[in-house]
């Protein structure tokens, strides 16, 4: 009886000892983590335009509910109407605070327009202008790849109003 | 001289005789100081016995002198053996606890039916469970106790029986909960406020898996938890019990945010009697808890009162009080993963103080050997304030009134059929202002074919309107059999529907949660319903070795759940298709009787959204439940083990860009649970005591049940009891 329970017991504090020990804390990170880079406009703005927004989606869009939260997952500031150009920096200009963005990989970036002059959810309002794309071919978009601790640099969009991308599913 | 040797010889063998035997008696009692009677008292091997009278007492006369052991038993109640007993003089007086057995399978009685059943009887999965456990364990609160039950999950304090619940912050409860047959829910979130269970005077739990919407209406949509509260006791009895413990420091430096020791501790007191034809119960109880995790304390009082008045033997009226005061942190999600324990910055001070009173009276008639009736009616006030940067409130009171009637048309025919009505009025600046009516009306019978056939089939139709919604109509029929194939194999089987209707909580709750997250109403929101299959069987390969098994089956339409909608806020919609599917085994063997008991249960469940074609969220598909307890008396030990799968689903939006609100809330894990426990039975004076010490999750095992808040963390608790 007393091998057992001394075998027991050992085994039992070499368990204690020995264990995976579940969830463990993060690494640190002490560097902020976004993304930057500018927009380029070529073309005759539209007048009619209320706002001009850089959006990030997590996944393409293949039907209307994944323009909206959470398939988007971040939005930068509105750009001043009749801009040539506009850098911007996530950090600096995000345009919904309780929106965050972390490490991973985002397949579509593009730049919209909408005439509404609230932020609208609604698919039907926006219209793409410019997608974040390999080699100018904006019927291919690239994937914004985003590094813990690091600033992705060179996320550039070429919006061109006389070619305007293909449309995703949904709108007008 | 030959007549002075035959004196002296005779005088001799008196004295000699009168000298060498003597009688061992003693008293029986249970572990509630109450008189056991008829426990047959014998010493194996011999042909020395007795048995106990109604106090408890017997007396075994004109045994030699000598060193016996002694063994009481009784149905029901685990054997005891009493071992060297020194008997050296003219009486020697023991005195012997017996406990009752827990986890029994056989002439088990559950009335979760709504009458009293033997358990080996039903069409359903059921398990029973005795109070010892509690005390085993060192359980706090009812839902660590549910956390060992097969089938039964606990995620965070929210119940589910067989997948029926995920995580929704106690809205809308899918597992109806009752005491003594009344239900037992919050009129406003539907809720279960497991602190307000009497442990110390629970008599047994019933826990039916599978819907019962036939018997009891909405909310029993994914099974039943009846709890029978102790008759008060025929002697006077007072139980004291206390606890003290302590969490162990954080497995990482990083976590630790409090250089102390973090603290927790009960005081209970129970007082039971007869007085002529009225029983009464009196307890009042203390608890608190540092917690290990900061702005995650509690401190509650409860008293409960249970009064029983005998009027005839076919005739008794019983009330019930049960009232709980509390204050706690409202903690609701960590910071990150690096600061595990602590809640995310703005939330360090939020608190939630609440008060309620649960009253239930209970008439029962005996009109004849046929007919029985009983009427029950109760009322639940619920009243919490949430005290944070916005100050939330809500104030429930519900009423309800049932009346059964119980007909024995035969001795092979039942019929059960009730009556109920239930209105709830609410108040809060969160879900509205709402009012709330119910009403059902059922009827359920069983007829016994044959002795080894039962069958049983019933319905209920339900009204119920919550405030301006539109009404819903419900009928929900169910059938089952269970049919003895042979002494050991016992074969069950049922089909059952099931609704519910959305709680005040689930349809107007509108609330900020902090991160700029709302909750938003949804008027829209309808009920949801269910249809159910199981097929299971019992088989008692011998008295000591036990099998069970079932397969279960559940289609859900308009399934209520929380959802991320497109404007980033948390809304309760209805899903339009789920289902959950399942196999659970159940071993309970006695591989040395009366002393090592071995249970181990299995369940692999199959949960799935069929429109987006992935798990449900919160359902661990495999789920291992060990137990293996040693009883020797006066000794007690167990070791228990649990295991989750990691968790396929749970709520990304939370998570995951954009909102991310939850820093690392994706961070889970398999769970393994380990606890171990180890009592000793002894007397202060003449007075049965108990002391336990009880650690738990022993490998300081790291885990979430809820995404951002880690389990609790290794502890240890020594517990004392005495009885008077």
């Amino acid at each position: 009886m007393k091998k057992i329970i001394l075998t027991v017991s050992i085994i039992i504090l070499f368990l204690i000892n020995g264990c995976d020990k579940g969830i463990e804390p993060a690494d640190e990170i002490t560097s902020p983590t976004g993304f930057k880079g500018k927009v380029t406009f070529s073309g005759n703005w539209n007048n009619n335009i209320k706002r001009t927004h850089l959006v990030v989606f997590k996944k393409p869009i293949n039907k209307d509910d994944d323009f909206f939260p959470p398939n988007l997952t971040f939005v930068i500031d509105s750009i001043p109407k009749g801009a040539s150009q506009f850098n911007y920096n996530s950090l600096e200009n995000n345009y919904i605070e309780s929106f965050t963005i972390s490490a991973g990989e985002y397949s579509y970036v593009v730049v919209a327009q909408s005439n509404t002059p609230a932020l609208s959810l609604q698919r039907k309002d926006w219209v793409v202008i410019g997608v974040y794309c390999e080699n100018g071919d904006q019927t291919k978009p690239k994937k914004l790849i985003i590094n813990a601790g690091r600033i992705s640099d060179d996320i550039n969009i070429d919006v061109n109003f006389n070619n305007p991308p293909p449309q995703p599913p949904g709108g007008m | 001289m030959k007549k002075f040797f035959f004196l002296l010889i005779l005088s001799t063998s008196v004295i000699y005789s009168q000298s060498s035997t003597g009688t061992i008696k003693g008293r029986v009692v249970a572990v509630d100081n109450s008189p056991l009677e008829g426990v047959n008292v014998f010493i194996p091997t011999t042909n020395y016995g007795s048995a106990t009278d109604i106090r408890g007492f017997f007396e075994i006369k004109n045994i030699p002198f000598g060193v016996y052991n002694v063994e009481f038993s009784l149905i029901g109640y685990k054997k005891e053996l009493k071992e060297n007993i020194d008997l050296n003089q003219i009486s020697v007086n023991v005195t012997v606890i017996l406990y009752e057995a827990a986890f029994e399978t056989k002439q088990i009685i559950v009335s979760a039916g709504k009458y009293e059943q033997d358990k080996e009887d039903l069409s359903v999965s059921t398990t029973v469970l005795r109070p010892e456990i509690i005390s085993q364990k060192s359980i706090h609160s009812f839902d660590d106790l549910l956390r060992y039950v097969p089938g039964v999950q606990m995620t965070m304090d929210q119940v589910s029986i067989r997948g029926s619940s995920g995580y929704s912050k106690g809205a809308g409860t899918r597992v109806l909960t009752a005491i003594d047959g009344v239900p037992f829910y919050s009129g406003d979130m539907g809720d279960i406020v497991w602190e307000m269970i009497p442990l110390q005077d629970i008599e047994r739990i019933e826990v039916i898996k599978g819907p019962a919407s036939s018997l009891y209406g909405s909310t029993a949509i994914g099974g039943v938890i009846n709890i029978i509260t102790k008759s008060a006791s025929k002697n006077p009895f007072t139980n004291f019990k206390s606890y003290i413990g302590t969490y162990d420091k954080p497995s990482y430096d990083i976590w630790k945010w409090d250089d102390s020791y973090r603290t927790f501790y009960g005081l209970s007191l129970t007082h039971s009697n007869h007085y002529k034809n009225l029983g009464y119960t009196f307890s009042i109880k203390k608890f608190d808890d540092m917690s290990y995790r900061q702005n995650d304390y509690y401190k509650r009082y409860t008293a409960y009162t249970k009064l029983n008045y005998l009027f005839s033997d076919s005739s008794n009226l019983s009330l019930l009080a049960n009232y709980l005061y509390s204050m706690r942190g409202n903690y609701l999600y960590w910071k990150d993963s690096r600061n595990a324990l602590i809640p995310k910055p703005g939330e360090e001070n939020n608190k939630v103080r609440s008060n309620r009173l649960f009253l239930s009276l209970i008439y029962d008639k005996k009109f004849s050997d046929s007919f029985t009736a009983q009427f029950k009616s109760s009322y639940y006030r619920t009243k919490f304030d949430g005290i944070a940067i916005e100050f939330t409130t809500s104030t429930a009171n519900l009423f309800r009134n049932e009346l059964i009637g119980t007909f024995n048309l035969s001795d092979k025919f039942r019929l059960i059929s009730g009556l109920e009505f239930s209105y709830t009025k609410v108040k809060s600046n969160i879900f509205k202002s709402p009012d709330y009516f119910g009403s059902g009306l059922y009827a359920q019978m069983e007829y016994n074919v044959t002795e080894d056939l039962i069958l049983n089939a019933g319905a209920r139709y339900d009204y119920l309107k919550l405030d301006t919604l539109k009404g819903a109509n419900a009928i929900t029929p169910r059938a089952g059999l269970n049919y003895k194939l042979t002494n050991e194999l016992i074969l069950r089987s049922s089909i059952g529907t099931g609704f519910r209707v959305p709680t005040p909580s689930e349809v107007f709750t509108s609330a900020g949660v902090g991160g700029g997250i709302d909750v938003i109403e949804n008027p829209n929101l309808t009920y949801e319903t269910s249809i159910s299959f199981e097929a299971g069987l019992l088989y008692n390969y011998s008295k000591s070795l036990r099998f069970d098994a079932a397969f279960y089956q559940t289609e859900y339409n308009d399934f209520i759940e929380p959802n991320l909608t497109y404007t980033g806020d948390i809304q309760f919609i209805n899903l339009p298709k789920a289902r959950v599917q399942g196999i659970e085994a159940i071993i309970d063997w006695d591989f040395v009787p009366q002393m090592f008991k071995l249970n181990i249960s299995y369940n692999y469940m199959w949960s799935k959204d069929i429109e987006r074609e992935k798990a449900m969220k919160y359902r661990p598909r495999n789920v291992l439940y060990t137990n293996l307890s040693y009883n020797h008396y006066p000794f007690e030990a167990g070791i228990d083990f649990r295991f989750w799968s990691k968790v396929e689903e749970i709520d990304d939006a939370l998570v995951e860009p954009p909102l991310n609100y939850v820093k690392e809330g994706n961070k889970r894990v398999p769970v393994y649970v380990a606890d171990i426990n180890a009592g000793f039975n002894f007397f202060i004076g003449s007075l049965p005591a108990k002391t336990f010490v009880s650690l738990k999750n022993i490998f300081n095992y790291n885990y979430v049940e809820f995404l951002g808040n880690i389990a609790p963390i290794r502890n240890i608790t020594l517990s004392f009891e005495l009885f008077y």
